[in-house]
Order: C-alpha cells, then sequence, then structure tokens
C-alpha cells in the first residue's frame, strides 16, 4: 500500500485509490484498459476516460458504495453492481452507459434533490453539481414532504461551517477523519431518514475532537462541509421551502 | 443565497509552516488569497493537511503587517518610514561603523527558517562577503543542531535517512522527544494510519501526549521518563540489546568499525546502565526498559522518528548520538522502513542547515576552516574569506552582554520570545547599536530594533524550501509582495550597501549557485524540482533525480561510527526551593512563537499558554485548575493559568511558548548543548505558586501577598 | 579579491568576547563527553572541537587562561587546549568523530 500514495494525481480523481499489482485488462464500453490487481472498476474506467459519475467515492479513501450512483452493467453479472466497490477481473467487459443506467441514476439523483435546497441548484460548481450535469437531472418531481432543509447550520469553526441541508449523508467527512486524518471526530447517527453526521457526542465542532485539519471540507461533494472565506459577508442559507 | 464563490486562480506552493512541507494549492479571487488546498501530488502530504497551513494564512495581510522601511537612532524614538534605499544606506553605514570601531567580529546575522533556501543562502553571503566574518547563524541553532552534530558524527548525514512514506513499511516505529500528532500532524496521520495496520509503538516522552494515546493509536511501551534523563534511558536500552546479544552483528561487521562497537559494547554494558540501575534515576518500570529495546532491535524493520525533546538538552548531541548507535547496533538503517529522522520543526530549518546558514560550516556541511572548501568559494565569489569560525547565536548574546558584539541583521527570527533565558537576552539586545530586523510584523525583537525592514511571506516570493525529508519543493508567487521586495531582493541590497556588488534576475540563478558551491544540491535545479515535482537531496551524477533513502550501500564517510555516549546528568537539578521540572513543547494549532498564527483564527481553540501540573502537585500547593500561578526559577518568573492535566508524572510540569505576554522563556535556563549551545528547554528546575486572587476578604494585608 | 579590508581585521577591543565563567563551563561539558575516550583521542576531540566551533577569540581567551593555570578546567580539557598551539595540527582541520 505503501507506494499507491504516490500515484494520486491532482487533475483526476480515480474515485477509489490506486492499488499496486499485477496488471490485470478489462474494456471499458469497448476501450481496452490495463490497470493494478486491486484495482476498481471506477478507477479502470476513469483511467481509459469513461468515468463513471459519483458522489461518496474520492480516490483519497477507500470505497463505501452508499451513494448508488456510480452503477455499471458488467457482461455475465445479474443487477448493477456500483463501480466503486468491485474489483477488476481479467477479462472483464464493463459498460458505464444504458438506458437502464440511466434511469437508475435519475431514479437516485432525483432522491437526492428532493431534500436539497432547490435554490442553490443554478449557479453551484460542487460535485453534485457536475454529477447533475452529468445525469441531466437538476429537479425532483416530488412534492414537498419531510426533509432537513432547516436543520440548523454549525458555523462553529472559525474556518468552516457545515449546513445540514445540503448533505446527502454520503459519509466522505466520517471517512475522511478516521483514514486520513485518524482522529475519529466524525460520525453518522441516527437510522434511515434519521441519519445525520455529528461530530463526537452531537457537539458543535468547536466544542468536539475535531483538529480543523479540513479533511472533511476537501472531500465534501455537496459544499455543504466548506471554507467560509469563499463567502464574502458571512454565510446566507437557503430559506426552506413553504410546506 | 450565493454559492460559494469559485476561485479564479491557483497556485502550487509549499506550506511554511512546519518540517512536513505540504503541497498545497494557493486559490485566489481579485488577487487575493482564499483557500489553500492541499495538493494531492504533494509527495508529503498526498492531499493532506493541518488547521495551520489549509486555514490560517489570513495572518499574510493582516493589519499589522508592516509595509515601509522604518529607523531610528535609538530604542526609545518612534519609528520613521523611510525609503528602501535609505533604510539600506543607513544599514550599511552603522555597520560599517561599528566594525571601523569595535572590529570585525562585532557584528554578525542570522538567517531564518522560514524563508527559502534562496533567501538562507543569501544571508550567510552577506555575513561572509559583506560583514566579512563567520558570525552568521540559524534558527536550528535552538533545535535540531544537535541533529547535525549527533547524526553526523555516527551516520555521517546530519538529516533524516528516510522519505515520510517509508514509515508505512515500518514494523516498529520509536517516537523520542516528538509528539507528531501535533507538531507534524500531517505526518502523524501517516503514522496512526501504519499503526492501524497493525505496526508496534514505542514512546519516549515524559507526558503521555496524543501520540502515545488516541483513538486507535496506543503505544505498547509508554516510557514517561524524567526530563533530562534520555542518555541515561538510551544507553539502558543499548545496555539490553548487547546484553542479549539482540544487535546485528553482520551488519556492525560489514559497515560499522567492530572495535569501536566494542569499546560502546563496553560504555553501555556496564552495570551503571543496567535498567535496574537507570529505572529508579528515571521514574521507570525497568521491565518497560527492556521490553522497549528488546520490541525495538527485534524489529524487523524498526525505524527512530525523534524531536526536541531529544535535542533542547544540555547533553542534546549526545542524546542524538544514542539514537544512531541504536540504530546501527541493530541494523536498522539503508532500506525502508527503517532509519533515523528528526522531525524538522520548521518549514525550512533544514535548509538552513543545508545552506551553510553556520558559524563553523559553509554550504554543504563542510567547515570553513578546511581550507579547499574556503578556496573553491573565494574563487566563486571572487573574495578572500575569514578563515576562523564565527560566533553561535547564544554566543553573540553572551558577547554583547560583555560589550564586545554589537550589531545583528535578523531575518525572520524573534529570539527574544524564542530564545532561553530572556531577561539575559533583552540585556544583550539593549547593549547592542544597531539592531537591524527583517520581518513581518513588530516583533518583541522589533522593540529593540533601530531598522525594520519589512519582509514578505511566502505568499508573496519565488524559490525553494527543504522540508523533514530533505525534499526540496517549490515555493511560489501567488501576490506581489506586500512592502514591494521579496525577501532575497532585500538581502541582495544588503550585500549591495555594503559594498559588494551582486544582482541576480531571478532567484533559480541563485539555486544554481548554490548547486555550483554544494555536492548534495549539484543537480538540483527549478527545472528539474520543475519536472518532477521535489527532489529530495543528495541529487547529483549518482543519483540525478534525487535520493529517497539515505545508506543504503555505503555512509557518507564510508562506514559509520559508533559514539560513546556517558550519561552526564544535567547541572540544573531541583531541590527545595525549585522541587518542579517544567517542560516545554508545542500544540496543534499555534506555531511556535505565534507570530503568524496569533494573527488568524486559531486563536479560538488556544487564546494564551497554560501551565499543565498534577492533580497531587496542584494540591500540595492549594492550586486548582484555572487559577492564576507564578512559575519562578532561578533565572526569572513569568504567569501562567493553571490546568490539571493526567498526562504527565508528578514532578513535572509543561507549557509552551506561543504567547509573548506568557514570556516562558523569562523561566528558561541557560545552560546548553554541550556541542552546539543548543538550549536546555526541556528541564528548568522550578517552583509553581498561586498567585493570591485579588477578591479577597477586606482584612488581607496587600504586602503579605508579595512574595 | 581586492573588496575592502581583509577578514577579521579592525581595531580589537581588549574585553573579553564571552564571560570567563562561562568559556570555562563549556570547556568543561566538552571535556565531559570526551571523558570516556582513551587517553589520546581524548584530548584529540577536545582540541578538535575547539578548533572547529569556538570563534578564535573564544579560543585564545581559554588558553590564556590554561596559560594562568587553568583554575577549574578538567585536566584533559587543559590538555586538549594547549593541543591547539602544536603547530603541525593547525594545518589538518580534521573534523570527524574522534576514533576510539
Amino acid at each position: 500500500m505503501w507506494s499507491e500514495l504516490r500515484r494520486l494525481r491532482d487533475d483526476v480523481d480515480y474515485g477509489t485509490p490506486p492499488r499496486d499489482g499485477a496488471p490485470v485488462s478489462l474494456t471499458v464500453d469497448g476501450v481496452p484498459v490495463t490497470v493494478p490487481a486491486g484495482s476498481s472498476v471506477m478507477l479502470a474506467a476513469t483511467s481509459c476516460r469513461k468515468s463513471v459519475p459519483k458522489l461518496c467515492a474520492t480516490d483519497t479513501l477507500e470505497a463505501f458504495g452508499s451513494c448508488r450512483v456510480c452503477l455499471v452493467e458488467i457482461e455475465g453479472r445479474r443487477g448493477f453492481p456500483a463501480a466503486c466497490t468491485t474489483p477488476v477481473e481479467a477479462g472483464m467487459v464493463v459498460r458505464t452507459q444504458s438506458p437502464r443506467l440511466q434511469e437508475l441514476r435519475k431514479g437516485v439523483m432525483e432522491l437526492y434533490l428532493s431534500d436539497f435546497p432547490a435554490s442553490e441548484v443554478p449557479g453551484g460548481w460542487s460535485e453534485l453539481h457536475e454529477v447533475m450535469a452529468a445525469t441531466g437531472v437538476t429537479t425532483s418531481p416530488y412534492p414537498t414532504g419531510q426533509n432537513h432543509l432547516d436543520a440548523p447550520v454549525d458555523e462553529s469553526n472559525p474556518y468552516f461551517l457545515f449546513d445540514p441541508a445540503k448533505c446527502i449523508v454520503c459519509s466522505r467527512c466520517v471517512r475522511a477523519c478516521e483514514e486520513v486524518q485518524g482522529t475519529f471526530a466524525l460520525t453518522v447517527a441516527g437510522r434511515g431518514f434519521q441519519s445525520k453526521i455529528v461530530a463526537s457526542q452531537g457537539e458543535r465542532f468547536l466544542d468536539s475532537e475535531c483538529v480543523s485539519c479540513g479533511a472533511c471540507v476537501q472531500a465534501c461533494p455537496t459544499h455543504s462541509l466548506v471554507e467560509k472565506s469563499l463567502f464574502e459577508g458571512g454565510y446566507h442559507r437557503a430559506q426552506p421551502p413553504q410546506a | 443565497m450565493p454559492n460559494p464563490r469559485k476561485p479564479e486562480r491557483s497556485v502550487v506552493t509549499t506550506c511554511a509552516y512546519c518540517g512536513v512541507g505540504c503541497g498545497f494549492k494557493a486559490e485566489t479571487i481579485g488577487g487575493r488569497v482564499v483557500r489553500m488546498i492541499p495538493w494531492k501530488e504533494g509527495k508529503a502530504n498526498h492531499g493532506h493537511s493541518c488547521v495551520k497551513g489549509r486555514f490560517a494564512f489570513d495572518y499574510y495581510d493582516h493589519p499589522d503587517r508592516v509595509r515601509k522601511p522604518m529607523v531610528r537612532n535609538r530604542i526609545d524614538e518612534p519609528w520613521r518610514e523611510v525609503t528602501w534605499d535609505e533604510a539600506f544606506a543607513h544599514a550599511a553605514a552603522e555597520l560599517k561603523r561599528i566594525q571601523a570601531t569595535y572590529g570585525s567580529g562585532s557584528v554578525g546575522a542570522v538567517s531564518s527558517s522560514r524563508c527559502t533556501n534562496e533567501e538562507i543562502f543569501l544571508m550567510q553571503k552577506f555575513a561572509r562577503v559583506g560583514l566579512r566574518n563567520n558570525n552568521i547563524d540559524n534558527c536550528s541553532r535552538i533545535c535540531h543542531s544537535p541533529t547535525q552534530f549527533g547524526l553526523s558524527a555516527t551516520l555521517g548525514a546530519g538529516a533524516a535517512s528516510q522519505h515520510f512514506d517509508s514509515i508505512l513499511q515500518a514494523d516498529v516505529i520509536l517516537v523520542a522527544g516528538a509528539n507528531p500528532t501535533e507538531g507534524h500532524p500531517v505526518f502523524g496521520s501517516l503514522m496512526k494510519r501504519r499503526i492501524r495496520e497493525g505496526a508496534r509503538l514505542l514512546v519516549i516522552d515524559p507526558r503521555r501526549t496524543e501520540t502515545a494515546d488516541s483513538p486507535h493509536c496506543r503505544a505498547d511501551v509508554h516510557l514517561a521518563l524524567r526530563p533530562g534523563t534520555n542518555v541515561a534511558v538510551l544507553d539502558s536500552m543499548a545496555h539490553v540489546i548487547v546484553r542479549e546479544r539482540l544487535y546485528d552483528e553482520a551488519f556492525i561487521r560489514a559497515r560499522c568499525h567492530w572495535s569501536e562497537f566494542e569499546q560502546w559494547m563496553q560504555l553501555v554494558g556496564d552495570a551503571r546502565y543496567a535498567p535496574e540501575t537507570v529505572g529508579p534515576e528515571a521514574g521507570l518500570d525497568p521491565e518497560d526498559i527492556r521490553r522497549a529495546a528488546r520490541i525495538y532491535a527485534k524489529g524487523p524493520r524498526s525505524t527512530i522518528y525523534y524531536g526536541l525533546g531529544v535535542t533542547e538538552h544540555s547533553q542534546g548531541s549526545t542524546g542524538v548520538m544514542c539514537l544512531g548507535n541504536l540504530a546501527l547496533a541493530c541494523g536498522m538503517l539503508g532500506r525502508e522502513g527503517v532509519g533515523v529522522n528528526p522531525l524538522r520543526g520548521q518549514g525550512n530549518v533544514q535548509g538552513g542547515s543545508c545552506l551553510g546558514s553556520w558559524p563553523h560550516m559553509f554550504t554543504g556541511y563542510r567547515f570553513v576552516t578546511d581550507e579547499a572548501v574556503r578556496k573553491s568559494f573565494e574563487a566563486d565569489w571572487k573574495i578572500a574569506l575569514d578563515p576562523e569560525p564565527g560566533l553561535r547565536l547564544p554566543n553573540m548574546f553572551d558577547a554583547a552582554v560583555a560589550g564586545t558584539f554589537k550589531a545583528i541583521y535578523i531575518q525572520g527570527e524573534d529570539p527574544v520570545q524564542s530564545d532561553p533565558n530572556q531577561n539575559h537576552i533583552v540585556a544583550a539586545m539593549r547593549s547592542m547599536e544597531c539592531v537591524i530586523v527583517q520581518d513581518l510584523y513588530l516583533t518583541e525583537t522589533a522593540k529593540f530594533a533601530h531598522v525594520f525592514l519589512p519582509g514578505s511571506s511566502s505568499l508573496e516570493k519565488n524559490g525553494t524550501f527543504t522540508n523533514a525529508e530533505r525534499r526540496v519543493s517549490m515555493v511560489r508567487k501567488v501576490v506581489e509582495p506586500l512592502a514591494g521586495l521579496e525577501d532575497w531582493q532585500i538581502t541582495v541590497r544588503m550585500i549591495n550597501a555594503m559594498g559588494y556588488p551582486l544582482h541576480y534576475d531571478h532567484p533559480s540563478q541563485i539555486l544554481d549557485e548554490v548547486a555550483r558551491l554544494s555536492p548534495a544540491y549539484q543537480g538540483m535545479s527549478f527545472p528539474l524540482i520543475e519536472r518532477l515535482g521535489s527532489v529530495q537531496w543528495p541529487c547529483n551524477a549518482d543519483a540525478p533525480e534525487g535520493t529517497e533513502v539515505l545508506h543504503e550501500k555505503q555512509f557518507p564517510r564510508g562506514r559509520a561510527n559508533f559514539m560513546l555516549t556517558q550519561y552526564v546528568p544535567t547541572t540544573e537539578r531541583t531541590d527545595d526551593r525549585f522541587p518542579l521540572l517544567l517542560t516545554t513543547g508545542r500544540i496543534l494549532s499555534q506555531y511556535n512563537v505565534g507570530t503568524q498564527t496569533r494573527r488568524t483564527g486559531n486563536v479560538a481553540w488556544y487564546a494564551e499558554d497554560v501551565l499543565d501540573l498534577h492533580r497531587s502537585d496542584a494540591e500540595a500547593r492549594g492550586i486548582q485548575d484555572g487559577d492564576q500561578v507564578t512559575v519562578t526559577s532561578r533565572y526569572g518568573e513569568t504567569k501562567l493559568r493553571a490546568r490539571i492535566s493526567e498526562k504527565m508524572n508528578p514532578g513535572v510540569v509543561y507549557t509552551t511558548f506561543h504567547f509573548a505576554q506568557s514570556k516562558a522563556n523569562a523561566v528558561t535556563s541557560d545552560l546548553s548543548d554541550w556541542a552546539t549551545n543548543c538550549p536546555e528547554y526541556k528541564v528548568t528546575a522550578v517552583e509553581v505558586a498561586k498567585v493570591p486572587a485579588r477578591t479577597e476578604a477586606p482584612q488581607r494585608v496587600p504586602a503579605e501577598a508579595k512574595s | 579579491m581586492s573588496h575592502g579590508a581583509a577578514p577579521g581585521s579592525g581595531a580589537q577591543s581588549n574585553r573579553p568576547v564571552i564571560e570567563l565563567a562561562r568559556l570555562i563551563e563549556m570547556a568543561n561539558q566538552i571535556g565531559d563527553f570526551f571523558a570516556p575516550y582513551p587517553a589520546g583521542p581524548r584530548e584529540e576531540g577536545v582540541r578538535n572541537h575547539l578548533r572547529n566551533y569556538w570563534d578564535p577569540r573564544m579560543r585564545a581567551a581559554l588558553l590564556a587562561h590554561v596559560h594562568a593555570g587553568g583554575a577549574g578546567l578538567h585536566p584533559h580539557v587543559r590538555a586538549g587546549a594547549l593541543l591547539l598551539l602544536e603547530s603541525g595540527r593547525e594545518r589538518t582541520a580534521y573534523a570527524g568523530p574522534p576514533k576510539a
């Protein structure tokens, strides 16, 4: 594992950590590609410029498979496996685009957008916005129901804030705090719809064990965790819709 | 509702805070830095960062920044703004006058570890061609100069033998006198990653630090030794290794001198260093010493990371030699996952060492007294050079107090806050006739200055830094210098003002000169570093793209040397008047003397230095958590807020030195390492007493409250 | 090679560059390190260290004290300091560790 960190590139996010290993050859959308054994299908796809949209995956963290956006089709296998958690195998034939995959991704994105402030959709540049562009989904067809749009913003840390209204509980922040920083300050509390990211025992970030390394901010795909310095004159959160 | 603004421009550069030297992308909007985001291709950090480099950059355009040169004739006069030309002319005239009056050796200079390699090189050149002496020093004097001495003496090279990633291959990690989780956080995270994978951790530190005990990262053996007993404990570990025959004989015979090993074996094998003897002296269980020694020797890959808890002692250099001896005895050198690695503190303090900012050495760790080396510099610079070693910084202050040292040019350092025995330093500063300070703000030292040259932060210039892995990385200009000149340009003008013509179009030419004059940097150049991202020295014909791991086939002198490391207890002893031992350290959010971080949001975590003391010591003195206390030593006194802590043993108290008002260094001693005069910050005998509250019953007589 | 005065020149003050007590303390500390070495290398080690690391005025002040009896200095430190005066050694500024 020790030399794998050195394969990280700044201009590419492979989705899952680069590996050392014997070469494995496969095809993605008809394009042949060779990657080290232990790499994910997502990494292989990115390596041959056939990227798969993703939300909970980033190449500084181990794969997690929670967002369900990166689904692909693999010849000879049933269902729609997540590209991030599927290791490559020799001779694999992978398809990243198909009408069914488009439908599935659209369905997942519409669910995410049903609990995301609609006013923050235009003009944004987070990874979530990139996936919206890639999947062509910018609105949700669902009527306004229960949501987290008025969850309180935590501005306790002098440098960054956490706006749970934009959070999709992908847990990249939790994993960054564990795997990269090693402080284990964050966790997902609750289950199902009640799931939310908390610091320590549900404290404010500043009062928790957080050491403000910024790894979670860097990992967040929706700008839910975001630097205060990118806002001019304070943070104004979106108003929740009138029910 | 505004989405976050998207940065317009992004420049890859290197963090100037600690010796990890993380690669960052500095992002700007409208010419102002708004975000520092880690660079995933930075080989020191692989896309990670800590609170300081990531967020605490606002200091660079803080209102306190001085933007115009200033002079004054006396330190009790107000400052007068002048032009750059006037400032240089005034400074040079003063320096020349003082040399004519008091002698060539009455002036000196100090370079900054927060400045680039090119700038440090120019400072030592200033002393040598401008002042015509070797009174040039750098701040590693007060932290890692014993590393330079001790590792050179044993291994032949005074720098880390490995790169950081090497720790991911270690089986045993020995951390001595360092707290990477706080002091080198990004490296600390890498270390914790390896420990979660199963590597064993040995910690030598008087405190149970975050490194020794934090989630999923606990030391297998924690030697919480009494401050000042490092050499005894390390020799005791060596005792176990030789008595139980755990040493690597094949390695020693092939790579060292067997006769030296036998001499060393005889010294450490003596009953004096048996764990049963040393344990009680150091406050340790002898069995823990044995366990640590056995785990280290067994490996198979054991690595050492150490810091100022080893070097800042009267036997600092000896302590470093002990670590070198241990690694040699057990064959833990010359491959991945092993080695002896000093955790250099500041962003470019390794550069300060490499670039010859020493009174006794030129660039490339070669002695001033070595005629052949001196002649090569004389030929390149076309000027005769002083053949004698100059004064070290602590000796400059001693000489100032004695009246024979009268002027100093200090770049980016704040000795009044950071050097020990503050009363002595202040007396030294007052006795000087011309103090020239080049810095970003009016520091504690600037209070005693006659010339102030406004410097540039690392965001405002081009150059290179060398981190604790010997890795040379680019520092790129992100914004124009706020005061108009980059630091290197200021020193060039100072050299010109002293009468030596010098001109560079770009810092890359300075690195080219360094490469000409320094074997380890021979192949270095800006184009090479641009192409590879960073280069670890030595970089020469044998290693054109740099060297990751040292000592693979040979040591620099061929074979390595065992040094005889007898334990000499410090003369700083506790007694009835001063029964506690004070040791000092750092915390995560503040950086050194806090010049930069105190001017950022980091004060949210830590707004003042506190004194940590054990519950039993507090109770015995009627001190409660949060009380104001006086801390007194044989050298001075200061006041701090007390905090009860379980992290030390009774008898040991601890504080940090990040805030000027806490005056931690008013209390520290003037004792220092025998070889390098590195101050013994880590051991001061003190007494702690509660400051009586003012809201007492009216009958209390104020006079009695004073003590 | 004609930039200004030769290095190391200028009016000399006849005040001690550093207080004598401190010089003695520093010299003895050096001596303490070399004490476990055999006689010969021990004095050589002291001499080399003084030669390579001490400003010449500091060395001169120490030697003056040695000539005046050397009170307070350990014997091998006195002997090591005197080695500074032996002419042959000035040419070879040996920098390595003392050979055991």
